[in-house]
């Protein structure tokens, strides 16, 4: 499914960054299995989509039958945010429901009040985000609702785009569902049931296993999303997160008591589909870590073990109809901050504090007088890990897309990228040092404008056992120039003319144990490297270092 | 004409010396001498000369597998290697697409950060930039930068230097001008240029590439020389040819320049002898099944050809690797493949493997973890006494003690478990199969299934079943398969260039122009090698997709010039490949030329059927499961080199050869065929 959907679909989002999911899952909605490709993000939510719509059509007496597909993107109804469209299509066996395929993808733009569909940071409600669509049958019977595709092509900008990569997904939907019919075939329903609740159990006993091991107790850790930099209100920056992590046998609890409360611009984090998927994603990688432990099917019996609370109203669990579109920094400050809260029972398994990412939309009219959307998402780096350096330029925790190439960028948008590179004297300094972020340039070659969801402007990743905290990042409007302009990590749509350059600097990660103990080989190598001055050596890792 | 082909394993080195007018045929193994792999080559084709009574200096040309350029970045040995790259962008290779290869791990290592082909500290930057549509140049080449930094790279010790600037796909003037000039400054270095090595769009994976290149390039450079010179000193003049990742053969010269085209030379002539052999009995979709000790490589034939890889998703060791590359799949799943319960409960096989050392534990050499050759053994199919041909007698014992072990871990009978392990390696690999049949848009049921390599012919026709194939194949040395895949393969160099055309808008006459300054670039390569310009083919084709989409369909254009009917054929292409078609406009985003240059090749081989007497050697009991249920039945073993044509056998039953064991489950029977081949059928 997912080797189709990345083929068939046309908006570099999907086709190039690979923000999309795929998951087979059963008539009780969970998940069996998931596509390789499918990234974290958006495989994780689909069991959560499919009970959403389940609650959608028991309040309005609908129910699954055969040839339906079904869209949707409710965040109130399981769905991850608005942009993460999921289509549907139940799989049916001699009239009853035995299955659901399902893929999500992240889409360019589903008619916000401003270009694209990252950076919508003024939203003031769930309405402002975009089309809402709760359930809809998009096909019935076998036949496509062209009244719903009319809606949809009247509502977004990039008409062609959007409707395209979601033909690819429902496409590659079908393709699930055909695989799975022919499983069922094969070894017939009661083989492959049977099979599916042994794996599902399998995994359960993996986690088990894991949580087993660590030491009963509770652990906490905070961390700090920067929220609006520029915002008068005080209440809308620094916005604090709370992990308690409370280890008992073989179960895991995670308490979220004590994070700030909702606010009505969308950093809230809808508690199915974003806060869920934050810790369960969080917590597999530490205990099941896939480089260091066996494989372990993904599906939902995984996380059995592992239950949640977040109190009402706060931001990780908001009341309808606050807005969310923006959640995807404040959960991967969450999922740093359940991780950190870990480091004490876990400390080979973990990495010091994380860089956050920041995803822009760019945008404009093309000759023809439609628009053009191009997102770019701008990577973090890893805090350092025990005996070994944090990862540099790469998508942190729940989030694993892949950049766009310079050379499809410049051929298919009125952009330019002028420096992409990795960031210098930034890493928090450690035994093991935390991983470096990049700088990244984009010039505009035609009027438009972008807008930016971003974070960790502020408050650097912290380090860990004596490591110190790595570098928060910045952005820069005309770096250089007389128009030069420190922007804050979130902004709304903003024109910007031809000329006109954004640089994005990311976070560079945390140190881990005291610098005094790393390696001089390798304090002598950064320098040869150019990731650290000879200066700035000697200051951090102590004189007679090399210079 | 007397041709030779040597494929230089990790253990064992094949060769075949072929006739190609007498149409003789003598082959020969031996033990590998991986400190000095020439030693065994020539070593092994003195030996074969004076078996076949051929003088060496009648041999007229070799072709060779070599898993040294592999190796080389395997091992991560290769050389200081530098690069030169633009201003602002000195991380490219660094970054990657900046997606981690695994979701789920905050331990991982990431191969290009962790391993660099290049450190950091011998990566420079200089001005110089590239824009497209046509690789305008907005900022011209410092010329005194590059030069600047080659004198740099010179004096930190750098022997191997690559080129790699944004763009230069569309236009590789800067790329060549500064190539030269570091070939002035660094006269002894290897110095390639990305644009060279493979001129496609994506930086990360054209610089990768170029990198991987100069890292490999001079250590794959000094042994082809050594090679050649040690052919030269033992008297064989042939020249010698490399196998390359695409399925032809490249000079030695040539493939000195490019050794990132050689990581698949070895199973790319394995794709090619199960080729040769389904060609034999007029098959035409085939799929290539070679199980060896530790993993199985898998190939698809169709009516097309071998199926090529897309470079989107071709990788060595984790790395990116843009070159044109047959499809191989391999996976950890072979006879040395350790069977075990892990800590979940679940009965497991593979990936770990045993290895040629300790090996599985009837070998005796001190494994007991149970292998799926030691469950061929107690399940009979391996008979401990005719292994090798009876060379190394195997410990039936000791393969029961390590099955039993397991057994009773899981809590299962002696044969139920032995059962169990050939159960699991045979749906891993017939689920790699499916994976790389049915995602392609091909039904297995439609294909033969070749099966060669020590341990392919137990476990194919088990894997047939599962897949609803009705037919394997055993080609006549399924031991050596990839050496005489070696034999049948011709010169051929691929050439492409991303164009980025969109339909309505297509410049047929610049795509027929660069079609064709490409096709003569290619013939001139085939020309230095000697090929006579009547044995030069010339084949085009198109990348195309739908105008925004990111992957591309290869459309072939007949004729090698443009016409519409390529994009008729793409539509037909997407729906065959994913099921659905679109009605967008189709973008071409590169066109490529494949040049071949025919050489004298390997045909039928000489058959000398025996009779069903001679070939019967015995019976014993065989377990099976039939029905789902578990039965020993007496099961007849017969020698292959006896068989008679066209007598079949029915199952149970085994075929023992030297280099292998075929296994005809009840059900299935097989017969010896006239073209050497053994077939099984259902």
């Amino acid at each position: 499914m997912g080797h189709k959907l990345a083929r068939m679909s046309y908006s570099p989002i999907i086709r190039e960054s690979e923000d999309f999911g795929c998951v087979i899952c059963d008539a009780e909605a969970r998940q069996l299995c998931e596509s390789r490709e499918s990234t974290p993000l958006q495989s994780g939510p689909i069991p959560g989509y499919i009970r959403g719509i389940n609650r959608r059509f028991a309040e309005i007496g609908e129910e699954w039958r055969p040839g339906d597909v079904v869209m949707h993107n409710h965040s109130y109804y399981g769905a991850s945010h608005g942009p993460d469209v999921a289509f549907v299509i139940p799989v049916f066996l001699d009239g009853r429901l035995i299955a659901f395929s399902t893929t999500t993808a992240h889409h360019l733009d589903l008619g916000a009040l401003t270009p694209g569909s990252c950076g919508i940071v003024d939203a003031s409600d769930a309405y402002a985000e975009g089309l809402q669509f709760n359930a809809i049958k998009i096909e019935e019977d076998g036949k496509r609702n062209e009244w719903v595709w009319r809606i949809l092509r009247d509502n977004v900008r990039a008409a062609p785009l959007v409707v395209g990569d979601m033909e690819a997904q429902i496409a590659a939907a079908r393709i699930g569902a055909e695989r799975f019919l022919d499983l069922v075939e094969r070894y017939g329903l009661e083989t492959v049931q049977a099979a599916s609740e042994d794996l599902m159990d399998y995994s359960e006993r993996m986690l088990r296993a894991e949580i087993e091991k660590l030491p009963d107790g509770t652990y906490r850790a905070e961390g700090f999303v920067d929220g609006f930099l520029d915002h008068p209100d005080p209440r809308y920056k620094d916005l604090k997160i709370c992990a308690a992590v409370t280890v008992s046998g073989s179960d895991l609890h995670v308490d979220l008591t004590g994070t700030a409360d909702q606010i009505d611009l969308p950093l809230n984090m809808p508690f199915e589909g974003t806060v869920d998927i934050a810790v369960y994603l969080t917590l597999r990688s530490i205990l099941l870590d896939s480089a260091t432990h066996d494989h372990v099917p993904a599906n939902s019996g995984l996380f059995r073990p592992i239950t949640i609370h977040a109190p009402e109203g706060c931001l990780a669990n908001p009341r309808y109809p606050a807005p969310v579109i923006a959640r995807f920094c404040p959960g991967n400050v969450l999922a740093d901050t359940v991780m950190r809260a870990l480091a004490p029972i876990a400390p080979d398994r973990v990495s010091a504090g994380v860089g956050n990412l920041k995803v822009v939309a760019y945008s404009g009219l093309n000759e023809a007088g439609g628009f053009w959307v191009y997102m770019d998402i701008q990577e973090g780096s890893y805090g350092g890990r025990r005996g070994k350096d944090g990862l540099d330029a790469v998508d942190t925790l729940y989030a694993n897309t892949r950049n766009n190439p310079i050379e499809d960028i410049e051929t298919h948008f009125p952009l330019r990228v002028t420096r992409y590179e990795l960031r210098d004297d930034s890493s928090g300094a450690g035994t093991w040092r935390g991983g470096i972020g990049t700088v990244r340039e984009m010039e505009m070659l035609a009027d438009g404008g972008f807008s930016l969801e971003g974070d960790g402007a502020k408050h650097a990743p912290p380090g860990l056992f004596g490591g110190e905290d790595g570098t928060p990042g910045a952005v820069i409007l005309n770096a250089g120039t007389e128009r030069e302009r420190v922007l804050p990590s979130k902004f709304p749509y903003r024109k910007a003319s031809a000329g006109e350059r954004l640089l994005l600097i990311a976070p560079s990660g945390g140190g881990y144990g005291p610098p005094g103990d790393r390696d001089p080989e390798a304090v002598a190598g950064d320098v040869a490297d150019g990731y650290i001055t000879p200066e700035a050596a000697s200051r951090a890792y102590g004189p007679g270092t090399p210079a | 004409m007397i041709v030779a082909g040597v494929d230089i394993g990790g253990t064992f080195t094949d060769l075949m010396l072929y006739d190609t007018d007498g149409q003789d045929v003598h082959v020969h193994k031996v033990r590998s001498t991986p400190s000095e792999p020439d030693r065994a080559m020539i070593d092994g084709l003195l030996e074969l000369c004076a078996a076949a009574g051929v003088a060496p200096g009648q041999v007229g040309a070799v072709y060779h597998g070599t898993t040294v350029a592999t190796n080389a970045v395997l091992t991560f040995r290769g050389a200081t290697a530098g690069m030169i790259t633009n201003r602002g962008f000195r991380d490219v290779v660094h970054i990657g697409r900046h997606q981690r290869p695994e979701h789920y791990s905050i331990m991982l290592d990431i191969p290009w950060q962790a391993r660099p082909f290049v450190e950091r500290r011998h990566r420079k930057v200089v001005g110089g930039r590239l824009v497209p549509p046509r690789g305008e140049e907005l900022e011209p080449l410092d010329e005194a930068g590059v030069r600047q930094a080659a004198q740099e790279l010179r004096e930190a010790g750098v022997d191997a230097v690559a080129v790699c600037f944004l763009f230069s796909y569309l236009n590789p003037e800067h790329e060549r001008r500064a190539a030269a000039i570091v070939a002035e400054e660094m006269p002894d270095a290897f110095v390639t240029a990305s644009a060279e090595v493979f001129p496609q769009f994506r930086e990360f994976e054209r610089f990768t590439t170029a990198a991987m290149n100069a890292f490999i390039g001079p250590v794959t450079g000094r042994y082809l020389e050594r090679l050649a010179a040690s052919l030269h000193d033992a008297g064989i003049p042939g020249e010698l040819h490399v196998m390359m990742s695409n399925g032809g053969v490249a000079s030695a010269a040539q493939a000195a320049r490019r050794p990132v085209t050689l990581m698949l030379s070895g199973p790319a002539a394995g794709v090619l002898g199960g080729l040769w052999a389904g060609q034999l009995d007029g098959r035409q979709r085939l799929i290539t099944f070679d199980v060896g000790g530790t993993s199985a490589d898998i190939g698809i034939v169709t009516e097309r050809g071998v199926l090529e890889a897309q470079a989107r998703d071709t990788q060595v060791a984790g790395y990116p690797l843009l070159v044109p590359m047959v499809d191989i799949h391999t996976i950890g799943a072979g006879g040395g493949s350790i069977a075990y319960r892990d800590h979940g409960g679940a009965f497991r096989v593979g990936p770990r493997s045993a290895g040629a050392s300790p090996g599985p534990a009837c070998y005796g050499s001190g494994g007991t973890e149970p292998t799926v050759t030691d469950a061929n053994v107690v399940l009979g199919r391996i008979d401990p006494d005719r292994f090798l041909g009876g060379e190394m007698p195997l410990h039936r014992d000791r393969a029961v003690a390590a099955v039993q072990g397991l057994a009773d871990q899981l809590g299962l009978g002696l044969l139920e478990t032995a059962d169990g392990v050939i159960t699991i390696a045979n749906a891993n690999m017939a689920g790699a199969i499916r994976s790389r049949t049915i995602q392609k848009g091909h039904d297995p049921r439609e294909f033969s299934l070749v099966a060669f390599g020590g341990a392919g012919p137990l476990h194919a026709a088990d894997v047939a079943d599962i897949l609803g194939t009705r037919e394997v194949l055993v080609p006549p040395f399924p031991g050596i398969t990839a050496a005489t895949g070696l034999l049948t393969s011709d010169l051929k160099y691929d050439q492409m260039r991303t164009v980025f055309m969109v339909q309505g808008a297509i410049d047929d006459a610049r795509l027929d122009r660069e079609l064709a300054e490409t096709a003569a670039e290619l013939t001139r390569r085939l020309l230095d090698d000697g090929v006579t310009a009547e044995d030069i083919t010339i084949s085009g084709a198109l990348d195309c997709r739908y105008i925004g989409q990111g992957y591309e369909l290869r459309v072939p254009l007949p004729g090698n010039r443009f016409s519409e009917a390529a994009l008729e054929e793409f539509h037909q292409l997407h729906r065959q490949e994913y099921g659905h078609a679109f009605t967008d406009p189709i973008e071409v985003v590169n066109l490529r030329v494949t040049a071949t240059g025919i050489r004298p090749k390997v045909e039928r081989l000489p058959v000398h059927p025996g009779s069903m007497q001679e070939a019967l050697i015995g019976e014993a009991d065989g377990v099976f499961r039939v029905d789902g249920a578990l039965v020993t039945l007496p099961t007849r073993h017969y020698d292959r080199a006896a068989l008679p044509v066209g007598e079949p056998i029915a199952g149970p039953a085994i075929v023992f050869q030297r280099d292998t064991t075929v296994v005809i489950p009840p059900g299935w029977h097989g017969a010896a065929q006239s073209s050497g081949n053994l077939v099984l059928s259902r």
